[in-house]
């Protein structure tokens, strides 16, 4: 395979974590690296843990190899923060550490990368808020609650089964106002997604005979039709921006859902009817 | 510029926080695992809400009398409802009766009972509205203790489990005229069902007579039943599948017995009371009180948090549907007064077929 002229730079030994120049190598254009091995391992293992599960029947009432129905349940709330049998979850305990271990390897491989090539940590850090929001998911709120099984199960249909449930809990969900936050930068990243790209394909598609093309072209059109341009550097950490938020503002809607507020959201907005100014 | 936007964001933080409530949190869990079926609470907020019962629990002699016999005949006139009782037990019931129900008016036995011009409290005048409802709520609360176990449980209820003091409990409903309210009388009186699921196509000549209106009382319903009982969607549903009564937790069971109660009381009890009520009692089209969930429960799981002073254990008199005492006559609540639907839009001056409850052919007695 052809090496791109960029390629070069990037295959720079050293800059490693830990682990000296161990699997500090490349096979075809991919790095390995010493966490890109342990990410195969956590990946391999969990994966293999799951198919096991899905073979035994785990966390169902029958055995399925139905994609939708499969699911891993996480331990019955009785056995609080300790580990549980294998086969009421405990298979969900192990499976849980095999997934943070892969994504954080994965940050970590982002991260040895960025050092050889260089740049800042950005990827590493953004890639850290998602892992932040599962870990919040799996670990932070089950911690503060007391018991493992407030977790989510690791199955499509099931998955869901609980977000519908843990949302009518507290009445309605869309009364969290870190929920709001959060979904409204969803939201607005997806939309600035679609300026950004639909702007990204005019620019470099043009018309037969015409060339590609510039910065200058982008920032008129935006300047023509809202007003404003944020440019090429901006628009990418206006992106980052709503992203990560995304990101941060979901673990907060779950994490305090149960260990900071027991009762229904829209109750929570008491406070607001009971500002002084007109209460 | 750095630290005053770090100051800001913490103080905002820290002002949201005030709004919240702290771990460690209280979950039962209520279905498989994993699936989020939890009852989750504030073990500190609920330990409040109990102590502030508990501070109310009344005086009341806890004893029941160690004779049991039925008093003799002779012993009183116009004892309807309590002949069964020993002439001890009698005067330990009524006593506890004034407390539970009639405390807070300082008046005694005059609550109900008529004092004559000499001074003497006369016992057998029915002359007192307050005497009358008395009367129909002992018997209530005997129909309840005997015939609706499956709700009230072996406990049992006794006037305090509502009443908590006061002549009226916290919480009761009219007729109201107003559309932007909670419909009480299609649920809790009469037989509507609230069942909104279409079974059948929508086109042609379907004949899915539901509409957004009923989604829309169903949906107030039942967030005003989970506010009056203290208690979220999933502690009754799955929200997968909210109207199967299968995967439904056996809360839902319950409930649905609480409702069938409730319409009983409201059509057996309170709707024969309708003649009995001074004019500051009656709401805006002329109807009595009724009742709904939070009349008992008032915003708790069980009503009081089952404290031991809302049984019926200790209370022979209130356990089982009463004797009238010998040469007293037999009780009769009258005839019912409910007003229908199409009454209650005449009332208000309306066509009937602009009366808030669903066609006639819809009701049914299947239908909760």
């Amino acid at each position: 395979m052809a090496m791109l002229s960029f390629e070069k730079k990037y295959r720079t030994r050293g800059g490693t974590l830990i682990g000296g120049d161990l699997f500090d190598f490349w096979i075809g254009p991919f790095y390995v690296g010493f966490f890109g091995v342990l990410t195969i391992f956590f990946a391999t293992l969990g994966t293999a843990l799951c198919v096991y599960g899905a073979a035994v029947g785990e966390g169902l009432a029958s055995q399925t190899w139905n994609l939708w129905q499969i699911s891993i349940a996480p331990p019955p709330l009785e056995y609080g923060l300790g580990l549980a049998p294998m086969m009421e979850g405990g298979l969900w305990q192990a499976i849980t550490v095999c997934a943070i271990g892969a994504f954080v390897c994965w940050a970590l491989r982002q991260a040895e990368i960025s050092r050889k090539l260089g740049m800042g940590y950005h990827i590493p850090v953004a890639f850290g808020v998602a892992i932040l929001a599962y870990v919040t998911l799996v670990v932070v709120r089950p911690v503060l609650m007391g018991a493992w099984g407030h977790g989510f199960p690791y199955g499509i249909i099931s998955h869901l089964d609980w977000v519908s449930n843990v949302g009518y809990q507290y009445l309605h969900f869309h009364y969290n106002p870190a929920h709001m936050l959060a979904v409204s930068f969803f939201f607005t990243t997806t939309f600035a997604l679609g300026l950004h790209g639909s702007l990204i394909l005019s620019v470099t598609s043009p018309k037969k005979g015409q060339s590609v093309k510039t910065s200058e072209h982008e920032n008129s059109y935006f300047r023509d039709t809202i007003g404003y341009s944020i440019v090429a550097v901006g628009i990418h950490r206006l992106g980052l921006f709503l992203a990560l938020n995304a990101g941060i503002w979901s673990a907060i809607c779950i994490v305090i859902s149960g260990p900071f507020w027991t009762r229904g959201w829209p109750e929570w907005w008491s406070w607001w009817l009971n500002i002084p100014i007109w209460s | 510029m750095k630290i005053r936007y770090l100051a800001c964001l913490a103080a905002g933080g820290l002002l949201l926080l005030t709004g919240c409530e702290r771990p460690p949190v209280d979950a039962v869990q209520t279905g498989f695992r994993g699936v989020g079926m939890e009852h989750i609470a504030n073990p500190r907020t609920l330990q409040d809400s109990v102590n502030a019962i508990a501070e109310r629990v009344p005086t009341v002699p806890d004893t029941p009398a160690s004779d049991q016999e039925p008093a003799p005949e002779g012993t009183w006139e116009n004892v309807q409802v309590l002949g069964h009782l020993s002439e001890e037990e009698f005067n330990r019931t009524m006593l506890a009766l004034t407390t539970w129900v009639a405390a807070e008016t300082g008046q005694g036995c005059n609550y109900c009972h008529v004092i004559e011009d000499d001074g003497e409290v006369n016992f057998v005048s029915d002359d007192i509205y307050t005497k009358v409802v008395s009367r129909d709520m002992i018997r209530m609360t005997q129909d309840l203790n005997e015939n609706w176990q499956s709700h009230v449980g072996e406990a049992g209820v006794n006037c305090w489990t509502c009443h908590q003091g006061q002549t009226k409990p916290a919480n009761y409903w009219f007729y109201d005229p107003n559309p932007d309210t909670v419909d009480y009388n299609r649920y809790y009186s009469d037989q509507e069902g609230i069942r909104v699921i279409s079974q059948n196509a929508l086109s042609g000549d379907s004949d899915n007579e539901r509409d957004i209106w009923d989604t829309r009382h169903l949906y107030w319903l039942m967030i005003d039943m989970s506010e009056q009982l203290g208690v979220n969607c999933t502690y009754c549903h799955t929200s997968a599948r909210f109207s199967d009564w299968e995967e439904s937790p056996p809360q839902r069971v319950q409930a649905l017995r609480g409702v069938r109660m409730t319409r009983h009381m409201n059509q057996e009890y309170m709707a024969p009371l309708d003649p009995h009520w001074p004019d500051d009692q009656r709401g805006v089209l002329g109807d009595g009180p009724k009742m709904q969930c939070a009349t008992c429960h008032a915003g708790a799981y069980v009503p009081q948090y089952g404290l031991p002073a809302t049984n019926a254990e200790l209370w022979p008199g209130l356990q089982r549907i009463g004797d009238p005492h010998p040469g007293s006559p037999e009780y009769n609540p009258g005839t019912p007064a409910m007003m229908s639907a199409g009454q209650a839009a005449r009332a208000l001056g309306l066509h009937p077929s602009e009366a808030r409850t669903a066609p006639q052919d819809q009701q049914d007695d299947d239908q909760d």
